[in-house]
């Protein structure tokens, strides 16, 4: 449902209640799953349901409800079927007011992008735990308590005042990052569909509102190069495609040039951060489709810099790689020795770069052991469709 | 909504060299606050409270009658010191007005949202 977002921030707006949005769509949604047909103007059918069925839970949740307001409440809340197809749609964009109110100082600052991921970007609350690496049941009362937080502490509805906004930059860049990262392990599109593109578009508008802060144009040209290759990710048999087997011709030239702009603008400001670093790192894998080859030593010292400001072992495994294209395998496999795959909550990208640098150092039988560990930590589908084709390839040699 | 300020603030601030200097000038600031509050139409209401050594706590330990103490219940570096309530749409508004509360030295201003009587 690819209006969600919309529509959800369209109700949080009227009703000034997060929780009472999602119910209330969710409530709508019911309706229309339940009648044969979808109607033609869907969103703004599902609005108008949504915003009656919000007022059904208003009454239901009051106890002191008098008949008379319930009353005087629908007739407000009424709409003829005409009025329905005059509503207009698309239904102007309250996502990015919903962003900023989730992401205010007033609720805990390691809540605020989960808040959000869940209200703009409707991510069941068990893939916002396992990016935020915490168990289901805590966030699930972190965010149930930080709705009720913006509601009885009268969080205001309204876009904060541009004073306001710098303090608010790091949780919305967190939330787009985070939320980027999940519609990304989802090559296969269990989640919805609609999700990468809506995140690319939010980038980018908060690289408009923020063009003097250069991790905001860091964070949309990242964004905005890994979705330029988004298509040529899975091939025809559903099973993902790596970057260095993909066509550069096949990516999207255009959003290629527009992340270079940002990133130029944001270079301007000689203040460098782990974003505008995993941005040029992409950059300079999207350069193939431009020269033909990738330069490796770039990108080995890119890594390097991000080890620097963003340490970690994800980054420490992409650094072995680009090592090993630089200097060869062997080293590249010293380097991964020294990642503490332990630290690793998900170790998959570690067994599958050994497994990588095992088979170009001729060490099959190795690299099938490796191999065998990747899939071991549940990859996606399109992954795991790729990882088992490599290893039937293995055990024909 | 209404809001209650709740100014923590360290009474050893009005006790140095220049206390009466300090005293002064929070008064003043206080006063230009006020004086911002009436002229904005915002309803208000708040009060300054004598020296926490002044405090009678009467604490419950869970069981039982409450026990009389002398003091107040947090015996923290900082002590509540006054309050204010203010009526205004939201929170930011809210933590405007307490951002003009002086606080000499370290301390705290806790906003919290009064229960409304209709809920």
């Amino acid at each position: 449902m690819d209006a969600r977002p919309r529509l959800i921030a369209a109700l949080a707006a009227h009703f000034s209640d997060l929780d009472l949005a999602e119910e209330a769509f969710d409530a709508a949604l019911a309706v229309c799953l339940t009648q044969g047909d979808p109607p033609d103007h869907i969103a703004g059918w599902l609005m108008s349901v949504a915003r009656r069925k919000g007022i059904d839970i208003i009454r239901k949740r009051s106890a002191e409800f008098r008949a008379g307001d319930a009353a005087a409440l629908i007739k407000e809340g009424a709409m003829d079927m005409g009025e329905v197809i005059a509503l207009p749609d698309p239904i102007p964009d309250e996502r990015l007011r919903l962003l900023f109110i989730c992401c205010h100082p007033a609720i805990a600052l390691e809540t605020r992008a989960a808040l959000a991921l869940k209200i703009i970007c409707g991510l069941p609350v068990c893939t916002i735990a396992r990016l935020f690496l915490i168990g289901e049941p805590a966030m699930f009362q972190r965010i149930t308590r930080a709705k009720a937080k913006v509601r009885e502490a009268g969080i205001p509805f309204d876009l904060p005042e541009r004073r306001d906004w710098p303090e608010r930059l790091d949780a919305i860049l967190l939330t787009l990052e985070l939320a980027y990262t999940a519609a990304y392990q989802d090559a296969a599109g269990e989640l919805d569909a609609e999700l990468s593109a809506e995140i690319g578009r939010l980038a980018a508008m908060i690289a408009d509102l923020f063009p003097e802060e250069p991790e905001a144009l860091g964070l949309a040209a990242l964004i905005t190069l890994a979705r330029s290759r988004e298509t040529e990710r899975i091939g025809q048999d559903g099973a993902m495609i790596p970057l260095s087997k993909q066509d550069p011709v096949l990516w999207n030239r255009q959003a290629i040039e527009q992340a270079r702009a940002w990133l130029d603008m944001a270079m301007i400001k000689q203040q460098t951060g782990p974003y505008q670093i995993m941005a040029a790192i992409q950059l300079t894998h999207a350069r193939r489709a431009f020269h033909g080859e990738t330069d490796w030593r770039a990108i080995a010292s890119l890594y390097d810099a991000l080890m620097m400001v963003r340490p970690g072992p994800v980054v420490h495994v992409n650094r072995a790689l680009a090592i090993a294209e630089c200097k060869g395998a062997e080293l590249g496999l010293a380097e991964l020795d020294a990642v503490d795959a332990n630290r690793l909550s998900n170790a998959r990208p570690y067994y599958v770069a050994r497994a990588k640098l095992l088979e170009r150092a001729g060490e099959n039988e190795a690299a099938i052991k490796a191999l065998d560990s990747a899939l071991k930590f549940e990859p996606p589908r399109a992954e795991r469709l790729f990882l088992q084709k490599w290893r039937d390839a293995l055990t024909l040699i | 909504m209404q809001y209650m300020l709740l100014i923590n603030e360290s009474e050893d601030a009005y006790a140095g060299e220049n206390a009466a200097q300090v005293m002064e000038e929070t008064l003043a600031g206080h006063m230009k606050l006020i004086e911002k509050l009436a002229a904005s139409g915002v309803e208000w209401s708040g009060n300054r409270l004598r020296e926490a050594h002044t405090a009678t706590t009467l604490r419950y330990s869970g069981k039982g009658e409450g026990a009389l103490h002398d003091g107040p219940y947090a015996e923290t570096h900082e002590e509540l010191g006054g309050y204010y309530i203010v009526d205004v749409p939201d929170l930011d508004a809210a933590v405007e007005w307490a951002r003009m509360i002086p606080i000499p030295g370290a301390g705290a201003i806790e906003i919290r949202p009064v229960w409304p009587e209709d809920e």
